[in-house]
């Protein structure tokens, strides 16, 4: 399963494309950075609620497949442009993390 | 110039979580037992009970009005002011875009302005604790514009602290200074966080309660208790020095 798929299946919002045929390996939910830092995995899709800047540092640190943001709290454009450059992949859901998480979790075989 | 104990980071019964004993007066009458010549008062997102905090105290303590603001990414900044208008401006638009939520004091406690005879002067409606919708640059950014100074609260916590809910420093000249838990010593924070190293550090009590004020705090050499004179300190400007008290030793 590729980050295009995983974003196709979600019916999710792509803000900025990095690899998106990047392999997804599983996922991890967490809106504390330094959490994520210590505990994501390469080949993770994040979902989240946070939207500063640093989650694009954090995401390219963790080799992160994807970010997911929840409930369509927009990033600015700052944020969006920056992911851009760093080739991170910066997805957008109006679902709530609850709904991402289990349609990603389903479509992952569990 | 002066050398003197500073507790920059004092809760009054404004906070739904501080007690119900922390009103202005017996908040000034516990800095005074605690030795302490500056404090600031920085309630959840807001400020009222500091102007009648400074009002009793008349200098002995030195007041600050202060908030601690959650921004919308849960940090939380404590925000410190020399005048008394600007501190209200931001309180009003911090109130204005809190999240309409009501506090139910059964649940989270009172939330009350009270003046210097210990009457309550009003109730205040929306829950304090909730993050205003505000980014951390916009409150860092708007606290600047009215003349503040903010800095990470107890920057080495996990839920609220700048490096547990960010994980990095941002990036940017903020913060120039940050706030260390009571309970944690200079090298464990830096060890955890070597983000810190280099950045100077000052502590404070987070006194939710009339016995804790004091029970941490930070020394300054400054020549007067003013914010302007609190960022040269930080910076080492001239003989002006700032260095955190020891750790508190009770428990958390």
């Amino acid at each position: 399963m590729t980050v295009a798929e995983v974003s196709e299946h979600l019916s999710l919002e792509v803000l900025a494309e990095g690899d998106l045929n990047a392999p997804v390996r599983s996922g991890y939910c967490s809106d504390l950075l330094s959490d994520v830092l210590a505990h994501a995995g390469g080949g993770d899709v994040w979902i989240t609620h946070q939207r500063h800047m640093n989650v694009v540092a954090v995401a390219k640190l963790r080799e992160v497949a994807a970010v997911v943001i929840v409930h369509g709290a927009s990033p600015n454009e700052q944020v969006v442009e920056r992911a851009r450059s760093e080739g991170v992949s910066l997805l957008m859901s109006d679902e709530n993390a609850f709904q991402v998480a289990g349609k990603l979790y389903q479509l992952l075989g569990g | 110039m002066t050398h003197l104990r500073a507790d920059l980071h004092i809760h009054t019964v404004l906070s739904p979580c501080a007690d119900l004993r922390m009103s202005p007066r017996r908040v000034v009458d516990e800095a005074r037992r605690a030795g302490l010549a500056l404090i600031a008062i920085a309630d959840h997102n807001a400020a009222a009970n500091g102007l009648y905090v400074r009002s009793i105290a008349q200098g002995n303590p030195a007041v600050l009005l202060g908030m601690e603001i959650q921004s919308q990414e849960e940090v939380e900044v404590l925000a410190l002011f020399d005048d008394e208008r600007a501190c209200l401006t931001l309180e009003e638009e911090l109130y204005r875009d809190l999240p309409d939520v009501d506090c139910d004091p059964d649940l989270f406690g009172d939330q009350v302005v009270v003046d210097e005879q210990d009457n309550i002067v009003r109730t205040v409606r929306k829950l304090l604790l909730s993050p205003v919708p505000w980014g951390l640059a916009d409150v860092v950014e708007r606290v600047a514009e009215l003349g503040g100074w903010s800095l990470p609260a107890h920057v080495d916590r996990i839920h609220g602290g700048l490096l547990g809910v960010l994980g990095l420093l941002p990036e940017g000249n903020w913060p120039e200074v940050a706030e260390l838990s009571p309970w944690t010593t200079v090298e464990e924070a830096v060890e955890r966080w070597p983000a810190l190293g280099g950045l100077p550090l000052l502590r404070a009590s987070d006194a939710h309660f009339p016995h804790e004020i004091g029970r941490a705090w930070s020394e300054l050499r400054v020549t007067a208790p003013t914010v302007a004179e609190l960022r040269a300190a930080a910076q080492g400007t001239g003989d002006r020095s700032m260095r955190p008290g020891p750790p508190c030793k009770e428990g958390r």
